[in-house]
């Protein structure tokens, strides 16, 4: 025992809020800067979830309005500052009874299922509102509806930490159009504008790249406003949620699945509870595990639980996972999103569904060419529909990328080029807690690689041909240009005038 | 033997000019690209034989074809360079290879052909000589006004008329001789007083025989090449030649300096389409390996003198191998593989290493010249 023996037990439980506010820093809050990009990331992505699950093309306002006045003879704002932060959509809006559970209570619900998700964390924005509310102590505000009815519901309301329950300040209707829907919450949080500011705007101008099919709108504290207005009008097919693949859970999962489940024989436990196992499969798995398939699941110890697992992995007649839990963006959004860099060419592709450890991935590729583009290779990365601004050195996109061979495609790394790459997934494979950039998994490298390659035979094409006809234009007009030279110096010589109207009948040689 | 074929008057030159100018001109207005055909200086047009040199042989042409991008640049320098030649023939003025390389930096000539250096422009002298042709001869580049900066001069009782019109005897000339015309094929031969004519690659050493009096005491002329010798001078010892007097050639016991030789002796394989280039009747006088090398040699005496060839000069030999004035020429191959053995070079100043008192380095210059001369019949007193 760590505690020592003669003081007193002092234990009281910490609830889920609780805890996730004290180990804060792990899901990004650990400085005022910082916090306020993730606060505004996390409600954004919210706003995108609830737009695209509702099947209405996203229109996403976010304000944020500096609170403190600044000190009038230096014109600069102490620092940290308190933000008023607002973010606006057009979703479904929430059925006025879940209001409260919906945002004001975490990690609610406990559905085995896997769904290709954006939520980096699984705490959605309610960590960013119990932040802000722990810095300000200001409540929250809340005004939602749903269409067909004729009001929004506004609620201000405050977290109650301890019990991880929230608690309604003021509650009130708001006259509106039947049409009408969406979500808009309104709270304040500290934070450092300046030191985020670069960061937040190139978050805003990545994700406006992999949903071309929202409409963004940006009003920064410095009273400008940023606007990603909508490029394309299709949105992506929704993931369905998907039991787990047998390759892609742990004992744990295990555990807590066999301690929900209402079937009475373990054959029927795997049916039900697993995705690529019917009852042949199931039959033919358990003779291999050398568990009786009539046992009760319930009865199973935790030894026979981890032979089980044990025997899930070696056992490799499983089908592959189902692609059917992701959500890739499709090819004509890639093309879209990449058309907002104002490129001259855009090649893009999307592979066929491959695996990693039992989750099924998806990746889409596409390379840009020439345009508005800066020299040398940019590369955007996202996963799951949300860019990763950090850590590209070590991505394994990056590697795969320093490893082309461009000059075969007829590039060169100086031109301007711009590359990009999205995993989907139903667990990216993050190689940090940062959750911040791809780890080099040889299934995820092959991919990316095989996916830029297509992009890259068929952009060389293009810019060959492009390169070709700018070739033959410049040799004609250096042609013309040594006849036009050589006329005169002949008509100076022989004291006559020459004409090639005969040997460029089209143009005219000026 | 006759050269005279080869001076072609200037009306003619002129006219061949036009004729070219107006036939472009014509094509051009036809709306025909133009395709100039001409024979460069590849082995296959070039024949070599030891009694003639190289010999130009019209064997496979070459086309420049207007449709092309550089070749259309080509044509447009060949155009702006007759037009030059035409205009400086007109007014009897000449013009040096670096005047017409700045003739094209005119700026709105610059900004079509964009000429970076020199070589373009002589390149198109060059082709200029190989397209101006007349009853299959080239006319070389003198006759249409461009002459290269005159080098070397000639020491000896000849008495002569060159462009400037004066008769002069070339012991009269100054303290080198006569300054050798850019254009030895015009000049005018009045009497010759000599037995033989001494051409020397260094002028130090020329300067020095001059000195001691050699040419009045052997009737003989003496060259100074300043290095490898220009065109004007190889077609002023073409006209030594022309009137009987024996050429001998005095050079360095090197392999750059059989080079020298064999371009007097030979013509060049790059110049091979300019007739009156080549010297066959020229003689090797010295510094030869036997010299050195043989126990009776004039110049055994002097053996420790020689110095270590170096990387490039042995590279240079082991491609003399391959030249054909080199390779083919039964002496001068000779002297090229005594080189390669010994792997030892000597210079003309070499002389000077006997330590003599001048009387008698005098004496030693004299007879080496007088046997020399003897090898070859020929008998100078």
């Amino acid at each position: 025992m760590l505690t020592s023996r003669y003081s007193k037990p002092d234990v009281t439980e910490l609830s889920i809020s609780a805890w996730f506010y004290r180990n804060r820093t792990l899901a990004g809050f650990d400085n005022p800067a910082r916090s306020l990009y993730v606060s505004i990331r996390e409600l954004v992505e919210n706003s995108l979830d609830a737009c695209e699950g509702a099947g209405n093309l996203p229109d996403i306002n976010v304000k944020l309005v500096s609170q403190n006045t600044s000190n009038e003879r230096t014109g600069i704002t102490s620092a940290p500052e308190i933000f008023q932060l607002s973010v606006q959509d057009n979703g479904s809006g929430i059925h006025q009874e879940n209001i409260t559970n919906l945002i004001g209570k975490m990690l609610t619900g406990t559905k085995f299922t896997y769904k290709q998700s954006r939520g980096t964390f699984g705490l959605g924005g309610s960590l960013a509102l119990l932040y802000g509310q722990v810095t300000t102590q200001r409540p929250i505000e809340i005004v939602t509806g749903l269409r067909g009815e004729d009001y929004f519901t506004s609620i201000l309301m405050r977290l109650d930490i301890e019990r991880n329950e929230p608690e309604i300040v003021e509650e009130s209707r708001i006259p509106k159009r039947q049409n009408d829907c969406g979500t808009t919450v309104t709270f304040y949080l500290q934070g450092d504008w300046l030191r985020s500011k670069r960061r937040i705007q190139e978050y805003f101008a990545q994700t406006s790249m992999i949903v071309p099919y929202s409409s963004i709108w940006f009003q920064t504290p410095d009273d400008k406003l940023i606007e990603y207005d909508r490029v394309i009008d299709t949105l992506p097919a929704q993931a369905k949620e998907v039991k787990p693949h047998p390759h892609g859970i742990d004992v744990e999962l295990l555990k807590s699945m066999v301690s929900v489940t209402r079937t009475l024989s373990v054959a029927s436990f795997l049916t039900s509870s697993f995705q690529r196992i019917g009852a042949s499969t199931a039959k033919a798995f358990l003779t291999f595990a050398k568990v009786d398939a009539d046992q009760k699941p319930r009865d199973l110890s935790n030894e026979a639980l981890l032979d089980m697992m044990r025997a899930f992995s070696e056992y490799n007649r499983f089908s592959a996972p189902s692609a059917k839990a992701l959500s890739p963006a499709e090819e004509s959004v890639i093309h879209a999103g990449m058309m907002r860099l104002q490129p001259e060419f855009v090649t893009t592709t999307k592979r066929t569904p491959s695996v990693y450890e039992g989750h099924p991935f998806i990746i889409e590729a596409g390379v840009a060419y020439g345009g508005h583009l800066k020299n040398g290779i940019n590369l955007y990365r996202f996963a799951n529909r949300i860019p990763l601004l950090y850590d590209e050195g070590s991505d394994v996109s990056t590697r795969v990328i320093r490893n082309l061979n461009l000059k075969a495609y007829g590039l060169r790394p100086d031109n301007p080029l711009a590359f990009l790459v999205h995993i989907c997934s139903t667990r990216v494979p993050y190689k940090t807690v940062g959750k911040e950039y791809i780890a080099d998994v040889d299934a995820v490298r092959r991919e990316v690689d095989l996916g830029l390659k297509d992009c890259l035979r068929r952009l060389s094409e293009q810019v060959r041909r492009r390169n070709r006809v700018q070739k033959n234009t410049k040799r004609e007009s250096r042609l013309r240009g040594y006849y036009k030279f050589i006329s005169e110096t002949l008509g100076e010589a022989t004291q006559r005038k020459i004409v090639l109207t005969n040997l460029f009948p089209a143009g005219d040689d000026e | 033997m006759a050269i005279d074929s080869s001076v072609h008057s200037t009306p003619d030159v002129l006219d061949l000019i036009n004729q070219v100018l107006f036939k472009l001109a014509d094509t051009v207005e036809e709306g025909e690209f133009p395709e100039i055909g001409y024979y460069n200086s590849s082995r296959k047009n070039i024949s070599y034989s030891s009694d003639q040199g190289y010999r130009p042989i019209d064997d496979t042409p070459s086309y420049i074809d207007g449709r092309k991008v550089e070749s259309a640049k080509t044509i447009a320098g060949l155009v702006y360079g007759l037009s030059r030649f035409k205009e400086h023939l007109e007014q009897g003025m000449s013009m040096s290879l670096r005047d017409f390389y700045y003739m094209n930096k005119v700026r709105h000539v610059q900004e079509v052909l964009r000429i970076s250096n020199q070589n373009e422009t002589n390149r198109i002298i060059n082709l200029s000589e190989r397209i101006l042709r007349i009853a299959g001869q080239s006319i070389p580049r003198e006759e249409f006004g461009v002459v290269s900066s005159p080098k070397g001069t000639f020491f000896g009782d000849l008495t002569l008329s060159d462009q400037s019109g004066k008769k002069l005897n070339c012991t009269n000339a100054g303290e080198y001789g006569w300054f050798i015309s850019s254009r030895p094929f015009e000049v005018k031969i009045h009497d010759i007083n000599i037995d033989a004519a001494v051409f020397v690659e260094k002028e130090a050493m020329a300067r020095n025989l001059i000195e001691l009096g050699l040419p009045e005491e052997l009737r003989i002329g003496i060259g100074s090449l300043f290095g490898q010798p220009g065109r004007n001078m190889r077609a002023w010892i073409r006209r030594l030649a022309d009137q009987e007097v024996p050429i001998f050639v005095l050079v360095d016991l090197s392999p750059w300096s059989l080079r020298i030789f064999s371009t007097i002796k030979s013509n060049s394989i790059e110049l091979s389409n300019i007739q009156g280039l080549a010297t066959p009747e020229a003689h090797l006088a010295g510094m030869t390996s036997t010299d050195f090398w043989n126990k009776r040699g004039m110049l055994h005496e002097i053996e420790h003198s020689l110095e270590l060839m170096t990387k490039s000069d042995i590279k240079c030999a082991q491609q003399n191998r391959n030249i054909p004035a080199i390779g083919q020429d039964e002496i001068l191959n000779k002297e090229n593989e005594a080189l390669l053995k010994k792997k030892r070079k000597g210079e003309l100043e070499a002389f000077k290493s006997f330590g003599l008192p001048l009387v008698e380095l005098k004496a030693k210059y004299k007879s080496y010249l007088t046997s020399k001369a003897a090898i070859h019949d020929v008998k100078i007193i």
